[in-house]
């Protein structure tokens, strides 16, 4: 277990990471940097998704459910509904920790059932959920939505552009990517992991598969819940059609067509799914028509999408060098 | 003899109409090796899913170590200390051998998910792991995929897998299946070592007679979900009711 200290696909990411943000911070004008704020958010619950469906096994669409828990909890906290207005802090806190209890409190329910049933049982979740959203006007403000969010604020420090909201979120989805990468490599990932391929073994190795299962529900939910917050924060203004089906569809192509199982391929998948509309603008009577072909195409080509095929690349680079050799 | 590590007593399953198990008790010690044999079909590999409790049975019960765990669900009996392994390996196919392995060290270490989220080392087994390798004579690159490596030798490290996991009792299904000579001799050092210096109570359901007869004390005879012997290996190699439930009887008679 010679493992030298310096790991090349560390350092190509780090490079990429610089270079992205140079780029985006240097180069886009404000309407670009919009656009990619909006991608990273999405990546945040992209990566919760990435915990249930990549590690465990486990299509979930609740992730835009939870994300507009988290959107309407800090919404509530933050506009003045209350007597009082949280700062933007405290109501991202509130809001991660209440999404997770939420969570929790459905995911007991869905996940003591197996396989496309729970799937469905997240389906008609989001669906009552954005019903909610859509029409109960006192708690989620109705079809108007709640608007004049507060931006967030920190020690005098306004989030007043999209730029500077830009690094912020950057932040968020690096700490929340690197929690990924730390999940996969402790005893939680492994447990998940042999969920998903097989239970059996899973069993017999000590699992508790309904426990492990909905700790990574838990997880999926608080991540949604603070991409939730931030898009509250970010955007001032929320209503319930940013929570709709079509929605949920949209986080798992872009978890599917980076890699599910791929830190680095979510961050590609979600920025392509996200951009994918403002470069066939004028194509987007046809889009949705695009979207569908590009993932049929890319299931039967690249399954485990653009991640998965970039390293079993890799791997297979791996053995023609150690056959060479 | 000593307390039994694993004992079966008047254990009972039927699905639907089909006897698998029927009043069978059965013993198994300590470091032995305990072989259970029978005709395709008796019911060896639903006695080892009983036991581990991916079945629940219908009557009698089981004891591990003195205690009841005849209700107890399958993964709590593994933390405990029932290991086992499956006809075909059952892995993680899509992670590397490293994962996979240390799956059986997550379950001796029983850290929990938290501590080992943020950092808390679990035992060192790098040494146990050499030192079950050097026992069955091969060796891996263990960031290769599972699937890179063959299939007997997926074989044994499903009982490496186990024996990282500190078991005291092993149930081994049919290891020799599909393996070379070659590595059912590995196999069977390993199991020797496991029973022996380790004194790990192994119950070993094995078609491959040379293996059954050269490593167990002691054999079952399991037949229609029955035991109809039991003994020492010679005893049951020359019992008549053994030879008639594999060979079947002479016409004449």
């Amino acid at each position: 277990m010679n493992k030298s200290k310096f790991d090349p696909k560390t350092g190509a990411m780090i490079i990429f990471l610089i270079v992205f943000s140079l780029l985006v911070s240097l180069k886009m004008n404000n309407y670009t940097v919009l656009v990619v704020n909006m991608a990273l958010i999405n990546m945040i619950t992209a990566y919760g998704l990435s915990i249930m469906l990549g590690m465990c096994g486990q299509l979930v669409f609740s992730g835009v459910a939870f994300m507009g828990i988290g959107a309407y909890i800090t919404a509530n906290l933050c506009s003045g509904r209350m007597n009082f207005i949280l700062p933007g802090y405290a109501a991202i806190v509130v809001s991660v920790v209440l999404t997770a209890l939420i969570a929790w409190a459905t995911g007991i329910l869905f996940l003591r059932l197996k396989s496309s049933f729970c799937t469905f049982a997240t389906l008609g979740f989001v669906q009552v959920l954005y019903t909610l959203f859509l029409n109960y006007e006192p708690v989620f403000g109705g079809p108007k939505g709640i608007p004049e969010i507060r931006t967030l604020s920190a020690g005098g420090f306004v989030f007043d552009s999209y730029k500077k909201w830009y690094f912020l979120l950057l932040g968020a989805v690096i700490i929340v990517a690197l929690l990924v990468e730390r999940i996969r490599r402790t005893s939680l990932g492994r447990s998940l992991a042999s969920i998903r391929d097989n239970e059996l073994a899973a069993q017999a190795l000590g699992v508790d598969i309904y426990r492990t299962r909905v700790i990574a529900f838990v997880i999926a939910g608080a991540f949604a819940g603070l991409s939730g917050t931030l898009l509250a924060q970010h955007n001032r203004f929320i209503s319930g059609d940013q929570f709709s089906f079509a929605k949920s569809t949209t986080i798992v192509i872009m978890s599917m067509l980076g890699g599910i199982n791929s830190t680095p391929g979510i961050f590609v998948g979600a920025l392509i799914v996200t951009f994918l509309p403002e470069v066939l603008r004028g194509l987007d009577k046809y889009l949705m028509f695009i979207y569908g072909i590009a993932v049929i195409i890319m299931m039967i080509f690249m399954p485990m999408g653009i991640g998965g095929a970039v390293s079993d690349f890799l791997k297979t680079m791996r053995r023609k060098n150690k056959l060479k050799s | 003899m000593g307390e039994a590590i694993l004992r079966l007593e008047g254990v009972c399953k039927s699905f639907g109409g089909v006897v698998t198990a029927k009043q069978v008790n059965l013993e198994v010690q300590p470091g032995e090796i305990h072989g259970l044999i029978g005709p395709n079909g008796a019911g060896k590999s639903t006695m080892m899913n009983l036991i581990s409790g991916i079945y629940e049975v219908d009557e009698g019960k089981i004891f591990f170590h003195g205690e009841d765990v005849t209700n107890i669900p399958s993964h709590i009996r593994a933390r405990k200390g029932i290991g086992r392994t499956f006809q075909t390996p059952r892995f993680l196919y899509r992670s590397n051998i490293r994962d996979n392995l240390m799956l059986g060290v997550d379950l001796h270490d029983q850290l929990g998910y938290l501590k080992s989220f943020i950092g808390i080392k679990g035992s060192d087994f790098l040494k146990e792991l050499d030192e079950l390798m050097e026992m069955v004579g091969f060796t891996f690159d263990w960031d290769e995929d599972i699937t890179a490596i063959p299939f007997g030798q997926r074989k044994i490290l499903e009982i490496v897998r186990s024996m990282l996991s500190h078991p005291k009792v092993m149930l081994v299904d049919e290891p020799a299946a599909g393996l070379t000579t070659q590595e059912i001799e590995q196999a069977r050092n390993l199991l020797m070592f496991a029973a022996k210096k380790r004194n790990i109570g192994i119950l070993l359901i094995e078609h491959q007679m040379d293996l059954v007869m050269s490593s167990c004390e002691n054999i079952d005879v399991l037949v229609f979900g029955e035991i109809l012997a039991r003994g020492l290996p010679h005893e049951i190699a020359g019992n008549p009711i053994v030879l008639e439930a594999y060979l079947g009887r002479d016409f004449d008679d």
